[in-house]
């Protein structure tokens, strides 16, 4: 059943491949990436289905359990074109060709000062074509960069000042997760593709796990009451776990600026003490807001109000 | 009794040693090595019975493969995770792994045995490593993008195609550094000698043609019209033809090395990237990246025999019973 859905994806991936992106790639003299192209197609490919399947699970989900209900839902529109740039892949495509020069750089800089990556093989021989293993400590090495970097996010005034976009959404659905200022979404990418220089990537084989983990990004931002039992919350971010991040009072506002800052496994929030079981259900958004604190509601004046907000950040305001 | 039961246990030894021995002699003949280079695994597939019979492991983002000199270990490279994995080149068991060998794109030895040589294309540069004990030697800094290299028969220059910048690098191996670059068209990819050792082939992929360099003279004198995305090749083993892929046009090229005219190109699906060609000339088999398949090449027809499914971006490909590479 996977074997054929993998082999008429395939097929796809290489009629359109052939028929479209390798003749402009060879007029425009750019056959040298035709791999990157190949896979950037691939995955667009996955990003439609991808928003498919969130569509016809959480869609149900959301109207099944809603925490919140709302008559006007222009602000959640928003949210639908934040996931459908990063999921078409056009927004990882402009921070991937504004990063790849700066990185390889580095990685060359790096390698000429004979600092050599360790691989976790070198490190740990027994998991030598071990590759689940191997798999799961890359995929917990990246989960802690992400919780470092979503703390960061929450304590740098400057930092804040962007992420707080992300925050403003006072309603939350699945459609939240890619809902982040672009220059947040190039520094967070610019700090996980550093972290992958360092301690290295894991296997290109597992893109079914890395996408169930998109999924459960997603979830976690679900307007839906949904808490994955007292083992399951320490296992996994949880709608719940999540939403208690996003609270009005709970999360930013709380102690540490925060809690709940892991992105897949709330182990990271465990051992560094700032997770949070307790929270109900509360309403999610920044306490300003409450004030009358424009983020505003379409996509280029969130876009302009982050720049405003950083721009007064470094004049020490907040 | 006694003697009964020894008799029939002497006679299960040497039945199971025939077995096992005409197993080994089928075995001989029937591993191909294929490297899923988004996958990090490789396919190993019964040449007789085009299935495949496991797929393993490799480093992160393998591309090529190389046979060692004594014959004794394949070697697979892999870019992400900066490693070399050897693997018996007949059964294709695991035998050893050597890190920090940093972006092992592509890799060769050099015919007196004496260097093996990497082409970094993530990293622009070309590494000199001693055969004996794969330690580093000369680090040589190029020009954006080296893919493929070949020696010079007399093993004093390695030349390398310069993806990014168009051009190809003639490096010194005795002097161990770069003495040229010259310029052969866009994103060059696949390079070869003539057995005369007077010119260099390059498939140049931006464009339809496979240039024809005078290393000496160090300029293009010829360009043979092949295909849209010329790319990489491999020698018929007769001394005198060769094949090349045509990565955009979807065929591949058999050129004659002495008068450099193309005899025939034939329909290969799929963007077709490394090739290997039976020692009988009978099949060749031919990766085909975009669609996830090798594709198996009746060479009497010209025709798909078969094709085989393996894991995503299929790219390098190797198997012991192949024709001659020279
Ligand atoms: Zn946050
Ligand atoms: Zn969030």
């Amino acid at each position: 059943m996977i074997d054929r859905m993998r082999e008429v994806f395939t097929a796809i991936q290489a009629w359109i491949f052939e028929a479209a992106v390798q003749p402009v790639m060879f007029s425009l003299g750019l056959m040298a990436y035709a791999e990157d192209a190949y896979e950037g197609l691939g995955m667009a490919m996955v990003g439609v289905i991808e928003i498919a399947v969130l569509v016809a699970l959480f869609k149900p989900l959301e109207a099944w359990r809603p925490v919140e209900q709302w008559a006007e839902k222009r602000a959640v529109r928003t949210d639908v074109i934040y996931t459908w740039l990063n999921r078409l892949g056009v927004l990882p495509l402009a921070i991937f060709l504004l990063l790849v020069i700066p990185v390889n750089e580095l990685e060359i800089w790096l390698r000429m000062h004979g600092i050599v990556r360790p691989n976790i093989e070198d490190v740990m021989p027994w998991i030598e074509r071990n590759s689940i293993g191997a798999f799961l400590i890359y995929l917990l090495l990246l989960d802690f960069v992400e919780y470092w970097v979503h703390r960061g996010q929450h304590q740098l005034n400057w930092w804040w000042a962007l992420h707080s976009l992300h925050h403003s959404q006072r309603q939350m659905t699945f459609w939240a997760d890619d809902r982040n200022h672009l220059l947040d979404d190039v520094i967070t990418s610019a700090a996980v593709a550093v972290a992958a220089l360092i301690i290295g990537v894991p296997s290109g084989q597992f893109f079914l796990i890395i996408i169930a983990g998109r999924m459960i990004e997603s979830l976690s931002h679900a307007n839906a009451r949904v808490s994955f039992g007292w083992l399951g919350e320490r296992l996994l971010v949880s709608p719940k776990f999540h939403r208690a991040h996003h609270a009005i009072g709970v999360g930013h506002e709380g102690a540490y600026r925060g809690c709940n800052f892991a992105v897949l496994f709330p182990l990271w929030d465990i051992v560094f003490r700032t997770a949070n079981f307790q929270s109900a259900y509360e309403p999610t958004g920044i306490r300003d807001q409450l004030q009358g604190r424009d983020y505003g509601i379409g996509f280029w004046r969130q876009q302009w109000l982050g720049l405003v907000r950083l721009k007064a950040s470094f004049r020490g305001a907040s | 009794m006694f003697n009964k039961i020894k008799y029939l246990r002497n006679f299960a030894v040497i039945a199971l040693l025939a077995v096992a021995n005409v197993w080994a002699q089928q075995a001989q003949q029937g591993v191909a090595f294929v490297l899923n280079s988004n996958d990090d695994t490789m396919s190993l597939i019964d040449t007789r019975t085009y299935k495949e019979i496991s797929r393993e492991r490799v480093g992160r983002e393998p591309h090529h493969v190389m046979l060692t000199p004594d014959g004794k270990s394949l070697i697979v490279g892999s870019v992400q995770s900066h490693d070399l994995m050897f693997y018996d080149p007949v059964t294709g068991k695991f035998q050893k792994r050597i890190d920090k060998i940093i972006d092992p794109y592509q890799l060769a030895f050099s015919h007196d045995r004496k260097w093996f040589v990497t082409a970094a294309l993530a990293l622009d540069r070309v590494d000199i490593y001693s055969a004996d004990d794969y330690k580093l030697v000369k680090r040589i800094v190029t020009r954006s993008g080296p893919s493929h290299l070949v020696f010079s028969t007399d093993n004093r220059h390695v030349f390398v195609t310069l993806q990014h910048t168009n051009n190809i690098a003639i490096i010194d191996l005795i002097d161990q550094k770069l003495v040229a670059t010259v310029p052969v068209g866009k994103q060059p990819a696949g390079i070869w000698i003539t057995p005369d050792d007077k010119h260099v082939l390059v498939g140049v992929m931006g464009e339809d043609f496979v240039a024809v360099v005078d290393w000496r003279a160090r300029k293009v004198v010829q360009r043979i019209r092949t295909g849209a995305g010329a790319h990489n090749f491999i020698p018929m083993g007769d001394r005198k033809r060769i094949l090349v892929t045509n990565r955009a046009a979807n065929t591949v090229s058999i050129i004659d090395m002495d008068t450099f005219k193309v005899l025939e190109t034939f329909r290969v699906p799929g963007g077709p990237d490394c090739m290997e060609l039976t020692a009988d000339g009978k099949e060749l088999w031919v990766t085909s990246r975009w669609i996830q398949k090798v594709t198996v090449i009746d060479m009497d027809t010209k025709k798909i025999k078969t094709q085989i499914p393996v894991g995503r971006s299929p790219h390098g490909i190797f198997f012991n019973h192949h024709a001659p590479r020279f």
